[in-house]
Formats: structure tokens, C-alpha cells, sequence
């Protein structure tokens, strides 16, 4: 239990730095900037109470939004991620996923790709339609989402991949 | 009464999240219109000092690409003051630098610069203990970049000119036609002039320069050209496309311009009376 707090106080400020020193400047084709913060929500401790992720994610979107000049829009998504992902979980690991204690970490690469994706399906989508706010502009939301999306999922994948326990590919 | 509280706990991430989204929702909703952004922002010391850090390390980077823009404008200013230089006797030539300049220009230094969103701003790290305040112009070597937004008192916040909230008033060079300069969203390079009548003559190549109306801006700082144009609302106005001078997706160093009459300016212009 104190591991974990260690652990995702390390997780969160390290994602953070590397949100604000590398993400935001890759500025790929000029516009993509993966948004790799996301990964705290989607690693975190799935048996820990919800409310406390909330807050924290909470936190964690209004500082990019404070650097950003986003007024709100992580900290939006950020909070609706977190609310969806008790339901994505199951989708993914299955209805009995906090009996088994599962860790996103130790699951195999599918999987892992599976709930990254969804996870940033819905971050993304809440994140460009309060960007754009704007509903004749539908289909710019998604085509950012689509597009960015695709570059947070590779980077994130990766790092995931990096990081993970399991050695194994 | 028990009812509410089990209630209570029984929703209790379902409200708390609730909560958290109306809150988030509120700063962007704000955040979306000028001058409202009050809690949200990048003024901060702590936020604005991680970004000059951040900055420190990336300004490396370009080095040799700001070293020529300054330059050339080093050559350009050496080019009109040998012009003014010209026209001016003696010992007048010295007076250009006194108080009677009706422009004063503070440079800074660029520690934060979007251009990919739909609402761009740009973080300076000059801010009200230099005498920045709201609503003054900026400009860049090629043309203008945008109008304070938000002054704190080491950091300034710079609404850019890409940005769906900003309209500018500009002119066409060479005739007194005006219209409002907006941007898209789309293209960082090009800017739209719209409601500009269909009496106007404005062709492709023609300049776009800062009207003589705004409180901002000097009159006859550069924009850009005419891109292409086009009769809109059945050809009652046009609606012309302005490629920008400026190079919005690299700046360095920008100027802030502080005009010595405004506050008459903006008292004329509003007649408000019993202002001070």
C-alpha cells in the first residue's frame, strides 16, 4: 500500500514533467502533441477508492490547463476519464477484474492496448469538444481526436511497454 | 432525512464527479470569451517560471534563427532612422529618443507560444512592474502579434491574433477602406479580412496594414497581403484572405507598445466624462 503511494506520487509528477518539457514541444505536423498525462488515470491502482482519483486527476488536468491557457478542458476530460473507467475496465479485463486484482502494468500487450485506446477515446473526445466548442464542427473534433489520438496512443503504448514488469514481446 | 444521506453516500463519485465536471466546464466556458479568464491562467509565478525554464532550455534551439531575424530588423530600423536622419537637422536628430515620442516599445522575451488550438495566447515575461497593462499592442519584427490580455506583475498574457476571440481593425494600404481582421481557426499563416464593402478595391498582392482606429496599435504597423478574395452574403461584402508577414509559429522576442495618449484616445472615443 505505502509502495503505491510512492509509486503513483512518482508516476504523477514524473508524467507531468514530461507532459510540460517533451510532449508540448514535439508539435508533430505542426499541431500533434500527445497528451501522455493520461496514462496516471489509466495505470492507476484499480482496487483504490474512485474519489480519490478524482481528485487527483482533477489536479492533474487543471496544472496543464493552468500552463496551457486551456481554461478547463484537461481537467474536464481528465474527470470524465477517471468516472469511465471503472466501465472500460470491465470491458477489457472482464466483470471479476477486482476480485483477480489485476494490474494494467502485468496484463498482456492486447490488453494493455485495448484499454489505453479506449481510455483515450474518451479523454480526447471531451478534451477537443470543449477545445473547438463548437457543434458545426463535429467533424474537426473527431478528425483531432482520430489524429492525436493515434500519436498519444503510440507514445503511451510504448511507454507502458517500457516500463512494465513483464519483459515479455 | 436518512434518505438524503444514504443518498448521498450512495452517489457519492457520481456527484463529486458532477462537481469536478461543472467546475472544469465553468473555467473553460469563461476561458472562451476575452478578458473573462480570471483563475485559470498562465501568469502565475509559479506556472510562468516553469515555463521560462522551459523555454531557457528549447531557446538554444533556434539560436541562429533568431540571430537573423534580428538582423534584418537591425537593418531595417538602420534603413528608416538614416531615412529620418535625412530629414531632421542637427541637433533634432537626438530628440526622436524624448518623451514627445507618442510610442513607447518594451521588449520581451516569448516563454510560452501556442499556435495549434483554436484559442492561441502567448506567455511574455514582462509584466504590470514594467508597465505592462491590458489591452496594449504587441508586435514582432515582421508585423503585429496580438494585445495583452492579462498583466500580472512579472508575466503578461498575450491574446494572439490567432485566436477565435480577437478582431482587429485593419486597412487596406493606400485607401482608407477598413474591416475587422478574425482568424478561422485553420491556418496559422492566414488570417480573414471580413466585412469590407463591395465598393472597396482591394486586389490580390495589395497590404494590409493596423487601422487608424485602434487604441492598440500605431497606425500602419504591417500585416499582411491579400491572399485571395471573395464577394460574400451575395456579393454585398467581401470576405479576403490575408497571408501574414509574421512567422506566428516562431517567435522569439516581441515588442510591446505603449501609446502615450491613449487613455485621451479611448475618453474621445467613448465620451465617458467624470472618468478622473
Amino acid at each position: 500500500m505505502n509502495n503505491d503511494i510512492v509509486l503513483n506520487t512518482l508516476r504523477f509528477i514524473g508524467l507531468l514533467l514530461l507532459q510540460f518539457f517533451v510532449m508540448d514541444q514535439i508539435l508533430f505536423l505542426g499541431y500533434i502533441n500527445p497528451m501522455v498525462y493520461i496514462l496516471f488515470i489509466v495505470l492507476y491502482p484499480m482496487s483504490n477508492k474512485r474519489w480519490t482519483l478524482l481528485f487527483l486527476s482533477f489536479a492533474l488536468g487543471i496544472i496543464i490547463d493552468t500552463y496551457q491557457d486551456t481554461g478547463g478542458a484537461h481537467a474536464a476530460a481528465a474527470v470524465t476519464l477517471t468516472y469511465v473507467r471503472p466501465f472500460l475496465l470491465k470491458l477489457v479485463f472482464g466483470e471479476s477484474y477486482l476480485m483477480r486484482n489485476v494490474k494494467v502494468m502485468e496484463s498482456s500487450l492486447d490488453r494493455i492496448a485495448l484499454i489505453i485506446g479506449l481510455s483515450i477515446v474518451v479523454h480526447h473526445l471531451v478534451y477537443y469538444s470543449l477545445i473547438i466548442f463548437n457543434v458545426v464542427q463535429v467533424l474537426e473534433i473527431l478528425k483531432l481526436t482520430l489524429v492525436v489520438g493515434i500519436a498519444t496512443f503510440f507514445v503511451s503504448f510504448v511507454l507502458t511497454v517500457l516500463f512494465s514488469k513483464k519483459a515479455s514481446l | 432525512m436518512q434518505n438524503i444521506i444514504n443518498f448521498l453516500i450512495k452517489y457519492r463519485n457520481l456527484l463529486l464527479y458532477l462537481f469536478l465536471m461543472i467546475l472544469s466546464v465553468a473555467f473553460t466556458v469563461q476561458s472562451h470569451s476575452h478578458h473573462r479568464n480570471m483563475f485559470i491562467h498562465s501568469t502565475g509565478n509559479l506556472t510562468s517560471s516553469m515555463l521560462k525554464s522551459r523555454s531557457d532550455v528549447y531557446s538554444y534551439f533556434h539560436l541562429s534563427e533568431r540571430n537573423k531575424v534580428l538582423q534584418r530588423e537591425n537593418a531595417v530600423l538602420r534603413m528608416q532612422l538614416l531615412a529620418a536622419g535625412d530629414t531632421l537637422l542637427g541637433e533634432e536628430t537626438t530628440r526622436i529618443f524624448l518623451d514627445t515620442v507618442p510610442y513607447r516599445i518594451m521588449p520581451a522575451r516569448v516563454i510560452k507560444n501556442d499556435f495549434h488550438k483554436r484559442d492561441n495566447y502567448i506567455t511574455i515575461d514582462i509584466g504590470t512592474n514594467q508597465g505592462i497593462k491590458n489591452d496594449m499592442g504587441v508586435i514582432a519584427a515582421n508585423g503585429i502579434v496580438g494585445l495583452i490580455d492579462k498583466a500580472g506583475p512579472k508575466y503578461a498574457r498575450v491574446i494572439s491574433v490567432l485566436n477565435s476571440n480577437m478582431s482587429l481593425n485593419a486597412q487596406i494600404k493606400g485607401t482608407s477602406t477598413i474591416g475587422s481582421l478574425v482568424w478561422t481557426g485553420k491556418d496559422p499563416y492566414v488570417m480573414n479580412l471580413i466585412d469590407v464593402p463591395r465598393l472597396a478595391k482591394v486586389k490580390k498582392g495589395d497590404t494590409i496594414i493596423t487601422g487608424l482606429q485602434s487604441t492598440s496599435f500605431p497606425p500602419d504597423i504591417m500585416i499582411g497581403t491579400v491572399k485571395k478574395v471573395a464577394l460574400i452574403d451575395t456579393g454585398s461584402r467581401y470576405d479576403i484572405e490575408v497571408k501574414l508577414f509574421n512567422d506566428l509559429t516562431d517567435l522569439g522576442y516581441v515588442n510591446v507598445i505603449k501609446m502615450r495618449d491613449e487613455r485621451a484616445r479611448k475618453r474621445v472615443d467613448t465620451l465617458i466624462v467624470g472618468d478622473e
